[in-house]
């Protein structure tokens, strides 16, 4: 693991997520699971942890009688995705 | 997902390719814009046609009532099947695209139904002129030269338009259909065919 890098976003199938989320203002479970090709039990469980640390809002509700949980980024999550970009540019070019 | 040896090079490359990704799911393909097109065509030619052979009075309410408002069913139709079909995502740039389609839509058919007689003359040219913004928008959005460079050329038809006698303004109408929706809907219906081979 490399140090300063923000843990909550150094994994792979976390970052895809939040990079998903990033581009975009809300997006439901499944374009998130067709996006990333993980499995439901994998991703339910990296949204929780960020859930957990404020990076994501979800919103859990029925549509045409399925349930329907969307995800979007909250604040906290967009400060904390472009001070990870800067510290892997950090970590890329350090001279710069 | 294997998180060992995940490097910040990888990451970088994790996240640029993850947003390409996610744009290129949900690009417009011109599907709308091409029928739209071919509706206005139709509905002008059709009316041309009529005007020719004596039938005008008989048949242009109908065409208009008519054909507009089917398109409007089948674009909501459209859009939400797709939506449900591909999860498509709620984005910025979907919404103003949508939005502003629906606002342009619904002052044409104001303007067209209750503004017709005082706008007069201006009706045709004011109609090409506030479509020719919206793919002008449209273009710049999706970042698709052909559609923006043919809502220009519609906004040029538009202004052009106010010189001609009224009898001509039908054609060139057709001419903004044509010009400004048919041939930059299928220019970006082939590109996004060609990105998905």
């Amino acid at each position: 693991m490399f140090k300063d890098l923000d843990p909550v976003l150094h994994s792979q199938l976390r970052l895809s997520i939040v990079s998903i989320l990033m581009s975009i203002e809300e997006a439901n479970f499944n374009f998130i699971k067709e996006s990333t090709h993980a499995t439901s039990g994998n991703i339910s469980i990296q949204i929780k942890k960020l859930q957990e640390a404020g990076y994501i809002n979800v919103n859990k509700s029925f549509k045409n009688n399925y349930p329907n949980t969307t995800l979007s980024m909250t604040d906290k999550g967009r400060k904390a995705f472009e001070n990870y970009v800067n510290d892997l540019k950090k970590y890329i070019q350090p001279g710069k | 997902m294997d998180n060992k040896n995940f490097t910040p090079e990888d990451s970088l490359l994790l996240i640029t390719k993850t947003i390409e990704e996610t744009k290129e799911r949900f690009k417009e393909n011109g599907h709308i814009i091409i029928l739209w097109g071919v509706l206005m065509f139709t509905v002008f030619f059709s009316q041309y046609i009529f005007s020719l052979t004596g039938l005008y009075k008989k048949f242009d309410i109908i065409w208009t009532v008519i054909l507009f408002p089917l398109g409007a069913i089948y674009q909501f139709f459209y859009v939400r099947k797709t939506i449900n079909k591909k999860n498509l995502p709620k984005t910025l740039l979907l919404r103003v695209i949508t939005t502003m389609g629906w606002a342009m839509g619904m002052n044409l058919l104001v303007l067209g139904f209750l503004f017709s007689h005082q706008l007069g003359d201006a009706m045709a040219p004011v109609f090409i002129i506030l479509l020719a913004l919206a793919m002008i928008v449209t273009g710049a959005s999706i970042e698709f030269k052909p559609l923006f460079i043919g809502g220009l050329l519609l906004n040029v038809i538009g202004f052009c338009t106010f010189y001609l006698d009224r009898d001509f303004h039908g054609l060139s109408l057709m001419l903004g259909a044509v010009i400004g929706l048919i041939i930059p809907g299928i220019l970006l219906n082939r590109a996004r065919r060609k990105e998905n081979v």
